[in-house]
């Protein structure tokens, strides 16, 4: 199970401002205890303006780098944002994302393509959010048959199956692990993420409502997912899902997290 | 008043309240009294949700059963009595953006505090809020986006309505939304929730109103 370090995100409130004030500090320290957390990528979205983007972006990669060797997610709509900052990363980024807009595949996939990136695919077009599984899948397959066309393997596109707000739709996390099943079975090498947040938007308690989707979906076939890496009921949600899925050879994995202290109060 | 009408749609009691609206009707109420009851019930809903204590599936429920009641009342009311809108608000998420449900709040917000509200949808063009104006009389537009690439449809829709001569106050909302993107986009006013949006739709029209003709 992949983790996708969240918390580098400019449309937070306070990210934001280190980004305004350029605080160096503030950000060496997220991108340091994401990865102490175990983060396999660290998402990097500097939330600007499109003129303010690609220098935000590059002071972030710039400090993140200075302190950790973590591979990034690059989180960008706006493709020259996103080449300049494919240059400047140290290690292949995932390219977070695409999907079914034919703007997003004609001007981002080649870059994909050119630098070997890993990229994130999202089950969505131009026109709204499929609500049902074959709908999305019909976009999946627009999207893999032009990720193959442009030579970039099936195990480098991880999909995001959309999650909806379940406040407005009663279904939604059934649709979501409906939709990664059906695409697991068509395309065996594609992998999957997924934002968990929006799954509890508008409802309390909103951290158990995402974790349940996040044990849920890593039923379903889910292999990464963007989240917060030093939330630790999640941390010990995807332990105890692994061990309960038969992933975790002799149960190592759940026996050491538990003696580091993961599953105490 | 039925206070017992007011507990059914406040305590979400869709059957309850749909019974007890017949029961009211059937023993000779006035179906306005009926409505002034569910509009009473609304302003406790939206209250609680503002506060954090009642949350967006009752929100929606509530909608539902004003939906459900009006249906019933509306065959009873009598031509000259109904809906006085205080006034009209176009809103919609503009173009490149679909995030729909906090302007959906915004919208059902305005409606039951007496505005007539066009909702545009999502991804919605500059031309079509300047058409919406043009076909409704709005006073108001509501513009909201979540995305920070909304932030420039939403200066491309005000600039749209200005070039069209229309004369309509505009407020935003969403993500990403302070005084800086206010100027930015030349919009008049921007509101961090949805009774910020209210409270803006009504000391606009309510000034117009007092403007000397």
């Amino acid at each position: 199970m992949r983790i996708i370090g969240e918390k580098i995100n400019g449309t937070r409130k306070r990210v934001a401002r280190a980004i305004a004030e350029r605080d160096v500090e503030y950000i060496k320290a997220l991108a340091v205890s994401q990865t102490e957390a175990g983060s396999y990528w660290l998402d990097v979205n500097a939330g600007t303006l499109p003129e303010k983007e690609p220098a935000d972006l590059i002071w972030l990669i710039e400090n993140i780098q200075s302190v950790v060797d973590t591979p990034l997610s690059l989180d960008s709509a706006n493709p020259a944002a996103l080449e300049i900052a494919i240059q400047a990363v140290n290690k292949t980024p995932l390219i977070n994302s695409i999907s079914g807009e034919p703007e997003r595949l004609e001007k981002i996939l080649p870059l994909v393509a050119e630098y070997n990136c890993d990229v994130i695919a999202l089950a969505m077009d131009d026109k709204k959010i499929p609500a049902t599984v074959e709908e999305r899948m019909a976009i999946i397959d627009k999207v893999i048959a032009a990720t193959r066309a442009a030579g970039v393997p099936d195990d480098r596109v991880y999909v995001d199956p959309l999650v909806m707000t379940i406040a407005t739709a009663n279904q939604s996390a059934v649709i979501a692990c409906d939709t990664i099943r059906a695409i697991h079975e068509k395309y065996p090498q594609v992998h999957f993420t997924m934002g968990l947040s929006n799954i509890s938007f508008g409802l309390p308690a909103r951290k158990q409502i995402n974790r349940g989707l996040l044990i849920l979906a890593m039923q379903a076939g889910l292999d990464s997912a963007i989240l917060d890496p030093l939330d630790r009921d999640m941390q010990a949600a995807i332990l105890t899902t692994r061990l309960l899925l038969g992933q975790d050879n002799y149960c190592l994995d759940y026996v050491r997290a538990s003696r580091k202290g993961l599953f105490e109060a | 008043m039925s206070q017992e009408l007011i507990d059914a749609i406040t305590d979400m009691r869709e059957e309850d309240a749909l019974k007890i609206t017949n029961e009211l009707l059937d023993a000779g109420t006035d179906p306005l009294s009926i409505l002034d009851d569910c509009k009473q019930s609304m302003d406790i809903i939206g209250n609680r949700f503002e506060k954090g204590e009642a949350f967006i599936p009752e929100l929606i429920l509530a909608g539902e059963m004003m939906t459900a009641i009006s249906d019933v009342i509306k065959p009873r009311l009598s031509e000259s009595s109904g809906d006085e809108k205080l006034g009209k608000v176009v809103i919609g998420t503009v173009e490149g953006d679909i995030h729909d449900i906090a302007k959906d709040i915004v919208a059902f917000m305005l409606d039951i505090n007496g505005f007539e509200v066009t909702d545009l949808g999502v991804d919605v063009p500059p031309a079509k809020f300047v058409e919406a104006v043009q076909q409704t009389g709005a006073q108001v537009v509501g513009l909201s986006g979540f995305l920070t690439l909304a932030i420039d449809p939403m200066k491309e829709t005000v600039t749209a309505l200005k070039d069209a001569d229309l004369n309509v106050k505009t407020m935003i909302g969403g993500g990403q939304i302070d005084e800086q993107v206010r100027v930015y986009t030349g919009a008049d006013a921007y509101g961090r929730d949805a009774m910020a949006a209210v409270a803006l739709a009504t000391k606009w029209i309510g000034d117009a109103e007092n403007e000397p003709a």
